[in-house]
């Protein structure tokens, strides 16, 4: 055995992990190697200085220190988990409000048809409420139903009722 | 009560099972802060926060691991932090760690020998606050807190044999810092 693997043996057995066998072995070698025998008493006696005598305590009354701070904390917990909350929401939030917006803009609206074409996709002959006109014999009456009949047809001619 | 069960009790926001689990813990987990901090009211305030802290990550806890592994675990991680905002220790003096320890006035009343045994372990605890962060982690866990194996590796995330390497490592570096004041020869072998 040389000296580096019985450093290794020295600790597992000073921590009680060496099997019979092994420390058989690193007695042997301790029993011939004064170098080793050195680091076990050093180890042996480091080890124990390091082990506290009694565990050590805090200061006294430490729960009820504890306890306010605690509670302290419970008070800001629902707030701190609202702002997370929050901050995982609102992305979402946004980013479902920005889609909407989107959709409106670009969701193609109904065109305005004319009147004509109105009547065209009702079936209807563009021409039958013209008839009125074409049949009045009078010269001033039909002067002023194509009046009305143009005015009908652009409002934003008329004059505005306040 | 069982453990678990003053847990799942906590995590229904129970004052009185949480009191159970502090009171517990309450001298572990600062006597680990005491070997770190080394001021009686810091790692006093350290302890309260590792609590504190605990308390508040208790919904997230699972169960998965034992209640003292996964507060120790806290408890390490914050102590750790505490450390880095003061940064690093600096390499403390031997002489200087002898003479504040001869110099001790309670250790004027007792004998020699006890003496010599405090002025002693005060060099050997000091050493280890010279040791590189990880070093002193894992042998405060190991030889001073007295944590087996197996629960240092789940504490720290490390493998079995990461815990036995480091361990030997950090024990090794320790013995040649303190070798001199540890046997009345002196001098030290390169094994």
């Amino acid at each position: 055995m040389n000296c580096k693997t019985a450093e290794k043996w020295i600790l597992k057995s000073l921590d009680g992990r060496l099997d019979e066998p092994s420390r058989r072995l690193l007695d042997e070698h301790l029993s011939v190697c004064p170098f080793c025998r050195k680091a076990e008493a050093e180890y042996r006696s480091m080890l124990a200085l390091l082990r506290p005598d009694t565990t050590e305590a805090p200061l006294p009354r430490f729960w009820e220190r504890l306890e306010p701070r605690l509670k302290e904390e419970q008070k800001v917990v629902p707030l701190v988990l609202w702002e997370r909350w929050a901050l995982h929401v609102l992305p979402v939030f946004a980013a479902l409000v920005a889609l909407a917006a989107g959709l409106f803009i670009f969701t193609p609206q109904a065109l305005e048809l004319s009147q004509s074409e109105t009547l065209l996709i009702e079936n209807t002959n563009p021409f039958t409420e013209t008839r009125s006109l074409f049949e009045e014999k009078r010269p001033e009456a039909r002067s002023m139903m194509l009046i009305f009949a143009s005015l009908e047809d652009k409002p934003s001619a008329r004059r505005q009722l306040p | 009560m069982e453990e678990k069960q003053l847990v799942r009790l906590a995590q229904d926001g129970s004052q009185e099972a949480f009191e159970e689990l502090v009171t517990k813990y309450q001298s572990k987990v600062f006597s680990m802060a005491m070997n770190f901090i080394r001021n009686r009211e810091a790692a006093d305030d350290a302890a309260q926060e590792v609590f504190l802290k605990a308390y508040l990550a208790l919904p997230k806890f699972h169960l998965k691991s034992e209640f003292g592994t996964w507060l120790y675990r806290i408890a390490i991680n914050h102590i750790k932090d505490i450390l880095r905002k003061r940064g690093r220790a600096k390499e403390v003096s031997l002489e200087e760690v002898r003479e504040i320890s001869v110099a001790d006035e309670n250790a004027l009343e007792k004998t020699e020998m006890e003496r010599e045994t405090e002025a002693r372990k005060g060099l050997v605890q000091k050493s280890v606050q010279g040791l590189p962060e990880k070093y002193r982690t894992i042998l405060t866990l190991r030889d001073i807190q007295g944590l087996p194996y197996d629960e240092i590796s789940r504490v720290l995330h490390l493998s079995p044999g990461t815990v036995d390497s480091r361990l030997h490592r950090a024990r090794r570096m320790l013995r040649h810092k303190i070798a001199p004041y540890l046997s009345q020869e002196g001098g030290s072998h390169e094994l």
